[in-house]
């Protein structure tokens, strides 16, 4: 099976056209605390909306004015422009404030055009630690709610077999992308880290099934891809929500590879496979959902989150991490208090750069990058 | 006569805590006022009261519980504790850029610069173990924002002291109001394993007790404003603040009483703030100018314009009712948390602020709209347009976005403000 697919990472909506051609329903998701498999049991096909590919947010900025984020500002412009034109809605969580108000404006903007779209927010607790079964009995409510208006939205009914079906399905995408990111412990692996980044992007807008088939034909190929064996430093990457795979490059193309990242576009969505109790499907989707490390908006994993990064670097032998900060994201602004030490005492040394959404400054990435690489680099 | 700087250069050298600061500062200024205006001194009065219970409170034999965001203070109380509400810091620092910016500077070796110059102070102040006090224990919210949500957690670990965080729901309904139940008892939990006391009920009415006084008299006070003239002075918008820390504390009630008093005398006289007389009416749609609080002294005496509301949310604080009944205490208890000001607005759906924004206008009456915009605060910047937007449609007033630092003095200086709103009311508002 031909899987280039996988590594255009441009935003098409040729599988969303496709979905919907068939009568069904598709919806635009923001953020990752959104049960993905609840929408796909209702053969809604959910597509994680991004900003990739944005280049200017006039009306981004208006809307959202330019104390935003760029990548909410771009989402949002996105929308407006009718990239995502052939969704039927969005349904949110209060993600960090930057996409719950890119959900917000988005809502607003449709309802002022009548355009009869689906628009939901639910809430999800962002501690969940310390009195977890508080948390979890209200957002397992929430769910419940969604599921509700859902099968209004569709006309459908959600059974047990089909949640339980998406849930196998989704758990198979997330072993075949673990699978993925162990070839890059080799020495010298087989995909750059801008490569991975287009497959994990991929995940945002083609449906699962075609997912999995893609990801075992490239797995199935890996054998016949060529080592990389030209990089002088292994690097983890690190930071605000990524979906911009130049952004990789600039880097990649100076002498580092990305061997591992801590991205919610990369790949955070799949570091966990999803355990069921067949007596509560509802509870271990939330459990799942709440404990799974993918975002600071979550308050009480932040620990747990830094020894992850730490532990997870020590294991794919990374020589340094880059920690990349959109400008005005203060959910990962703060992780350096305590991370940098962790890595530090692991002796692996941090960079931290600013961003934007449009690559404008690429010129100013690659000579900081390079000099890091420079900085960090072993011999053999 | 060269200005006294003896205090701020000695924080300024690490050689005074912010505490001590603010104490002596306030004692410089009552001493000052009694001499000049001793009909004023009952400004001052609660500042007072608040520096120097919380400096003083382990020699008094009491704890000291730092808290962030919408907390219950009134529970706090009632165990005995002394809560010292982090905003207060910046807030009181925010007059003297140079002040805020040393803490702010220290905190952005960790914290992006975008984050909220509030959030920065506290931290800074923190980093650089200028407090003076140490925390006994810390409780934080998960609202209003993103920089809460960096700062609150790293300062826990930090602190390294007991810790309770609240988890606020996104939307104020009954599932949210019993989560926060629920949380308020757990709450309690913490706060007798933390003091190795029982809850005192009787405590804990005392300060609902004060808590409704307070609220009360702090509603009838924001009702004088839209008596035209507006009877008060924008400026007295800005110690509405002080009670999300001194609320269930009769000093406060003492306050909004001589507040309410004076506005009372100034509509039999019928007069306000404006020397010329009002001519407009400005509703500030978002939240304080702290460090340049000058700004409505200003527009009183240029343009006769005094600022009858902000967008805080400060108008009508929830009431407790049936005292005895725990668990209606608790639930009006998390829904005056949810409703503290710029949480009621500002961090749910942009429904709760449009909605506090039309309820400004319908009950207040301005004629000039200005979004004076604490940059830090970007969750309301990000939703601004859909509120202005509401506000020309429906009231026909088009709405100045004026962006400052309501913290960090060096964003942008009193002069520049002063300019950008006299563009504004020059060719739009007097045209």
């Amino acid at each position: 099976m031909d899987y280039q697919k996988l590594f255009n990472s441009e935003i098409s909506g040729e599988s969303v056209a496709a979905w919907k051609a068939q009568g069904k329903k598709a919806l635009g998701v923001l953020c990752c605390h959104v049960p993905v498999e609840i929408l796909h049991a209702l053969d809604i096909m959910p597509v994680r909306l991004r900003a990739t590919g944005v280049t200017e947010t006039p009306d981004g900025d208006t809307w959202m004015s330019t104390f935003s984020c760029s990548y909410a500002r771009g989402i949002v412009q996105h929308w407006l422009d009718g990239v995502y034109k052939d969704l039927d809605g969005i349904v949110a969580t209060d993600g960090c404030m930057m996409t719950w108000r890119a959900f917000d404006n988005a809502k607003y903007t449709d309802e002022l055009k009548d355009a009869g779209k689906f628009h939901m927010l639910i809430g999800a607790p962002r501690v969940y630690g310390t009195y977890k079964d508080l948390g979890h009995e209200f957002y397992v409510e929430e769910l419940k709610d969604m599921i509700t208006a859902l099968e209004e939205f569709t006309g459908k009914k959600l059974t047990d077999e089909n949640l339980k079906a998406s849930i196998a399905k989704y758990n198979e995408a997330r072993e075949l992308v673990q699978k993925v990111y162990e070839l890059r412990k080799e020495k010298h692996p087989v995909i750059s880290g801008e490569d991975c980044l287009k497959i994990t992007l991929a995940y945002s807008d083609i449906p699962v099934e075609e997912y999995i088939e893609l990801l075992k034909a490239f797995l199935e190929d890996a054998k016949n891809r060529a080592p990389i064996t030209d990089k002088r430093a292994r690097l983890m990457i690190i930071g605000s929500a990524l979906d911009n795979p130049g952004y990789l490059k600039v880097i990649e193309d100076k002498g580092g590879l990305f061997v591992h990242d801590a991205l919610c576009y990369g790949s955070r969505p799949f570091n966990y496979t999803m355990e069921v109790n067949d007596g509560d499907i509802l509870g271990s989707i939330a459990d799942y959902y709440l404990t799974r490390l993918i975002c600071p908006r979550m308050m009480d994993n932040r620990e747990r989150m830094q020894r992850w990064i730490t532990d997870t670097a020590k294991e794919f032998g990374v020589d340094g991490v880059i920690y990349e900060k959109m400008q005005y994201c203060e959910c990962w602004g703060g992780e350096s208090m305590f991370l940098e030490p962790m890595l530090k005492e692991a002796g692996i040394p941090m960079l931290a750069v600013e961003r934007e959404e449009h690559l404008a400054n690429a010129g100013q990435l690659a000579i900081r990058a390079e000099a890091f690489i420079e900085m960090i680099e072993k011999e053999d | 006569m060269p200005k006294d700087t003896r205090l701020e250069d000695a924080v300024m050298a690490g050689e005074m805590s912010v505490f001590d600061f603010c104490c002596e500062k306030v004692e410089g200024q009552m001493e000052r006022m009694k001499e000049k205006n001793p009909d004023l001194l009952w400004t001052l009065q609660i500042q007072y009261d608040m520096w120097h219970q919380v400096r003083d409170a382990h020699a008094n034999g009491k704890k000291l519980v730092f808290f962030g965001g919408p907390v219950p203070v009134d529970i706090i109380v009632a165990f005995d504790c002394v809560p010292v509400y982090l905003d207060t810091i910046p807030i009181r620092l925010s007059p003297n850029p140079v002040l805020t910016g040393k803490f702010i500077d220290a905190a952005e070796r960790f914290v992006p610069p975008t984050t909220c110059g509030l959030c920065k102070t506290y931290l800074g102040t923190l980093v650089e173990d200028q407090y003076g006090v140490k925390a006994d224990a810390f409780v934080y919210s998960t609202v209003p924002c993103d920089s809460s949500r960096v700062v609150y957690p790293n300062m826990e670990r930090m602190m390294n002291v007991p810790t309770f965080s609240f988890d606020f729901p996104f939307r104020r309904d009954d599932r949210g109001y019993e989560y926060m139940v629920n949380q308020i008892e757990r709450f309690v939990t913490f706060m007798e394993e933390f003091t190795g006391k029982k809850l005192d009920w009787d405590k804990m009415k005392e300060a609902m007790t004060n808590s409704n006084n307070t609220f009360e008299l702090q509603g009838k006070c924001c009702d004088l404003r839209k008596h035209k003239p507006c009877p008060l002075p924008g400026r007295m918008l800005v110690l509405n603040g002080t009670s999300n820390a001194m609320a269930c504390y009769p000093e406060m009630a003492n306050l909004l009483q001589q507040e309410l008093e004076v506005g009372q005398m100034m509509i039999e006289l019928g007069m306000g703030p404006c020397p010329g007389g009002e001519k407009h009416r400005a509703a500030l749609l978002q939240n304080m100018p702290w460090s340049s609080s000058g700004i409505m002294d200003w527009m009183e005496r240029e343009y006769d314009t005094v600022a009858i509301m902000d967008a805080f949310g400060f108008q009508h604080g929830d009431i407790y009712e049936d005292l005895n009944n725990r668990h209606d205490c608790f639930k009006t208890m998390g829904k005056k948390m949810q409703n503290n000001p710029m949480i009621h607005g500002a961090a749910g759906p942009v429904e709760n602020y449009t909605y506090l924004v039309d309820k400004i206008f319908s009950d207040y009456e301005p004629d000039v709209s200005i979004f004076l915009g604490h940059i830090g605060c970007k969750h309301t910047w990000a939703v601004a347009k859909i509120v202005t937007d509401m506000i020309q449609n429906k009231y026909g007033i088009p709405s100045l976005y004026l962006d400052i630092d309501g913290i960090d003095g060096r964003y942008k200086s009193l002069d520049e403000m002063k300019g950008q709103l006299s563009d504004y009311f020059d060719t739009v508002v007097n045209k």
